[in-house]
């Protein structure tokens, strides 16, 4: 099967090519706004806009299904889930796989079945999210097949966002055992579970009209206060700290805009940021305190999804981070 | 979901497969594990998030003495969470050695063993926010951890052995949320349980009558129903229950509110030990999770048993804060602040003898002269307990002249006369308030005796401390201040003779085959260590076999059906 990975330079899309282009039964090509980084062995890759829906019209001729896993801003996402939907229908391509977010579902609590009404209310990324899935939901109205994966935290080697910032916010003190502020569920979901989630997508039969939607999150997925200590331990850090409300608040809310500013600005001036701290968003506040709790059966029954135990998915995020280049995690060693 | 009982309607019925009374540690993990179990809860609770100085009325009573027992609306706290508002964190597991039947330990023998309680015990400790269920210095704080004295390595007094501290995590703010999310769980607050109504023939808990102080009456009627009420109000409940059973729920053979226990604690002797003071470890460690941990001498068990010991710990501690001859500021300061210290924390600051106005002038005189000391103690104490969420557990000197006293925590040996019974008044909603007369025995005090022997030959022999104490002043030392607060044991012990116990080793009551006691009530022994890690522990085992019972199927979802 010829598969167009958008987004392919990111972290989902990089290992998904990877993971394609070693199935055998798959041709993978990679496309991002760049050049490829590292182009995996048995990979095509293709230097396009995925805004730009006639450039994207032209590439995915040929594809027998293209998979969406671009990040970005608000435009890149709704605008180019828009401009996927227009190319996908003029070029033929009969299938497309869409990377969701739990972040549809708003700032709902409890147990989340992928029937729950999609809710904006959680800022930007979500709002632009939903409008994505309405662009999809668009393209099967018209004839074509999507399925929708709402996986919550993929973490895992080459997982920035859920590893890396974390362990690093680990490091500086910022973040440890967070009582309350730490009690929601962690949806994590290893980044080889959501690339086997994809792989069984694009197989699935879907009847026209219907959007197949699969929440993506291991069921032993524990709370976040649970993952933070378990990486600090992991990662040498010891004693573990227990950070108070407040705290986090002040690092969120007073040290978080002039650190964005910073991190922006050297962006700007093509000075490397590595050196800057990461600023805490104010939403990961919330996320952390957030009692969301994907249900993912049905990826489980329907897409047969194995999901790997987390204490393996642990182990094999720790394993990355220690081994990645950044300085800052190469100053401690785990005990 | 958690609602207001008062929005419950007069004369409803309410259904669900278990019905906790009491939503303390105990009810908050049952509650929470069942619900993941996927059964429906009802979980009633008297008070409700804060304090409301009516509800906790309802605890008041009498006790016989009031030197040896503080009264029954101290050290309990009747609000979402109970007593783990105001408790101190401390947590340690009991020790195989406890559920061991002992002949010198009259009444001793648990129908279960450590091995049966083990498998929930790391999550009790979890939900203690204790870190890893890890009691042993080595394992816990690494290999290559000093020892608590060094050069004293002694086969028959252990020091390796470690208490932990949670936060000290209230369960009733920590896990509102967790009770609010969970699946098929209805908190009710302001739901006092005034009775338990039986069947005809005894043997079955027919309907829970539950009574609000606004007046609101209505019933809970579900397939099982768990007594969570802690030590003290768990008899008061069995045994004014009296409609069907003249004498009380599961009381045919005159058991509940007897066998009382908490714990016999006091400062006592002097250790002095050789060298230089980096030798010793005598404070709070921290463990990689970031939990403090700190350690106890205890005869092992094998010396307990050919001595005929009951099981104690000592801890290091300082010399008595009340006489001001230690000449420290901190300890002074401690003492002169006592009156803003809680009736709870601040009781071992009064020894009942009249500080005279010289004893106030040494006292003050001692933290004029120490301000450094005690300028750095209040500084540590603002940024690692009032400020901090885990709370640095209590107050510890720099050691400086390595000469320590003991703190001594023992077991209580079993005693029938030592009993919570029912007293003569009534509270607002016309229960009958209880009366406490707890006893101890000189068996008692003869035990920690020999234990101090032991170890006081134990230092002796290794040559590097000396240990005396004085024999005659021994007990006074351990009682001055009565029973341990807020441990409350025994008032429904568990056993395999329905003659000597009220419940069984599921904590199932005798004579009713749906009623269940969690809690510190139905320990028969009461070990050296604090009881909050091991009811959680229980209660969670306890879960465990209703779920078993009641069996995997859908739960009843909790409904209203109106009568």
């Amino acid at each position: 099967m010829k598969v167009l990975v958008l987004g392919g330079s990111g972290h989902i899309g990089a290992r998904l090519i990877q993971t394609l282009a070693n199935s055998g039964q798959h041709s993978p090509t990679g496309a991002s706004r760049n050049a490829a980084k590292a182009r995996p062995a048995g990979a095509e890759w293709l230097k396009l806009d995925s805004c730009n829906a006639a450039e994207l019209a032209d590439a995915l001729r040929g594809f027998d299904a293209v998979v969406n896993c671009v990040a970005g801003d608000a435009d890149s996402i709704s605008k180019g889930a828009q401009a996927l939907v227009q190319a996908a229908l003029s070029a033929n391509c009969p299938r497309i796989i869409h990377l969701s977010t739990m972040s549809v579902y708003g700032p709902v609590e409890g147990m989340v079945r992928e029937d729950a009404p999609l809710n904006p209310g959680l800022g930007w990324y979500g709002r632009a999210k939903c409008q994505a899935e309405q662009q999809i939901g668009e393209f099967a109205r018209q004839g074509g097949q999507a399925v929708v994966l709402r996986p919550g935290c993929v973490f895992g080697p080459g997982s920035e966002l859920w590893v890396g910032r974390i362990g690093r916010f680990l490091q500086a003190g910022r973040l440890g055992d967070l009582g309350i502020g730490g009690d929601g569920w962690s949806n994590l979901v290893h980044v080889d579970d959501v690339c086997r989630a994809i792989t069984a997508a694009l197989h699935l039969p879907v009847n026209s009209g219907n959007v197949p939607t699969f929440n993506l999150a291991a069921p032993d997925s524990p709370r976040w206060n649970e993952y933070f200590v378990d990486l600090a331990l992991a990662m040498g850090i010891a004693p573990v700290r227990r950070i108070r409300r407040r705290q986090l608040k002040l690092d969120a809310w007073l040290a978080g805009p002039p650190l964005k500013i910073a991190q922006v600005a050297s962006k700007a001036l093509k000075i490397p940021s590595s050196a800057l701290p990461d600023p805490l968003p104010p939403g990961l506040l919330g996320l952390w305190s957030q009692h969301i709790h994907l249900d993912a059966h049905r990826a489980s029954e329907e897409l047969r999804v194995a999901w790997m135990p987390y204490a393996a998915a642990l182990e094999s995020s720790v394993a990355w981070l220690l081994k990645s280049k950044n300085p800052a995690l190469l100053t401690r060693h785990p005990a | 979901m958690i609602n207001d009982a008062n929005s419950i309607p007069n004369a409803a019925y309410l259904q669900a497969d278990v019905c906790i009374i009491g939503a303390g540690p105990a009810g908050i993990a049952m509650t929470l594990d069942l619900s993941a179990r996927g059964l429906s809860v009802l979980l009633l609770e008297s008070g409700y998030m804060q304090l409301d100085a009516k509800t906790q009325s309802l605890y008041e009573g009498e006790v016989a003495d009031e030197r040896m027992h503080s009264p029954p609306d101290k050290y309990r706290q009747r609000r979402l969470g109970g007593s783990s508002a105001i408790w101190g964190g401390r947590c340690m597991p009991f020790d195989p050695i406890d559920f061991e039947t002992r002949s010198y330990i009259p009444y001793s023998g648990w129908p279960l063993s450590y091995e049966d309680l083990l498998p929930y015990y790391p999550q009790a400790n979890a939900l203690s926010e204790a870190g890893r269920f890890s009691y042993q210095a080595e394992d816990a704080l690494g290999p290559r951890v000093a020892p608590m004295i060094q050069g004293f390595n002694s086969a028959r007094v252990l020091t390796s052995g470690l208490e932990r501290f949670s936060c000290p995590t209230h369960f009733g703010s920590r896990y509102a949320k967790q009770l609010e999310l969970a699946p098929n769980v209805r908190v009710l607050l302001g739901a006092n349980c005034t009775a338990l109504r039986l069947q005809p023939d005894g043997r079955a808990v027919r309907s829970v009558e539950v009574t609000t102080l606004a007046g609101r009456r209505f019933s809970a009627a579900c397939r099982t129903t768990v007594l969570a009420m802690g030590g003290i109000e768990t008899a008061r409940l069995l045994l004014a229950s009296r409609d069907v059973t003249p004498a009380g729920v599961g009381n045919a053979h005159d058991v509940v509110g007897r066998y009382y226990m908490c714990h016999i604690a006091g400062n006592v002797g002097k250790l002095n030990v050789h060298g230089p003071v980096k030798n010793v470890r005598h404070g709070y460690e921290v463990s990689p999770e970031g939990v403090y941990c700190r350690r106890r001498l205890a005869v092992s068990a094998s010396e307990q048993r050919r001595l005929g010991l009951a099981n104690t710990v000592a801890r290091l501690h300082f010399p008595r804060i009340t006489d001001p001859a230690h000449q420290n500021g901190v300890l002074s300061g401690l003492f002169l602040a006592r009156k803003l210290i809680s009736y709870e924390y601040g009781k071992r600051l009064n020894d009942g003898n009249a500080a005279t106005p010289a004893v106030y002038a040494r006292h003050l005189l001692n933290v004029v002269k120490d301000p450094l000391d005690t300028t750095a103690f209040l500084t540590h104490w603002l940024t690692h307990r009032s400020l901090a969420e885990r709370k640095f557990p209590s107050v510890i000197l720099s050691n400086r002249t390595n000469r320590f006293s003991f703190e001594m925590h023992g077991e209580q040996i079993p005693q029938a006369q030592s009993r919570v019974m029912l007293g003569d008044k009534v509270d607002a909603l016309g229960m009958p308030q209880v009366r406490v007369d707890w006893r101890y025995s000189s068996a008692d005090i003869d035990s920690i005796r020999r234990t101090l022997d032991v170890m006081a030959q134990e230092f002796a022999l290794s040559g590097v401390a000396h240990f005396e104490y004085d024999a005659n002043t021994l007990e006074e030392d351990l009682v001055r201040f009565g029973a341990y607060g807020g441990h409350h044991i025994g008032t429904a012990r568990m056993g395999l003779d329905a003659r000597t116990s009220v419940v069984n080793a599921d904590c199932q009551v005798h004579s009713v085959h749906n009623l269940f006691v969690a809690g510190s009530a139905v320990f028969p022994t009461s070990s050296q260590a604090n009881p909050t890690l091991t009811l959680i522990a229980l209660s969670l085992r306890l879960s465990h076999t209703l779920a078993k019972r009641l069996g995997q199927r859908p739960a009843i979802v909790a409904e209203e059906a109106f009568a």
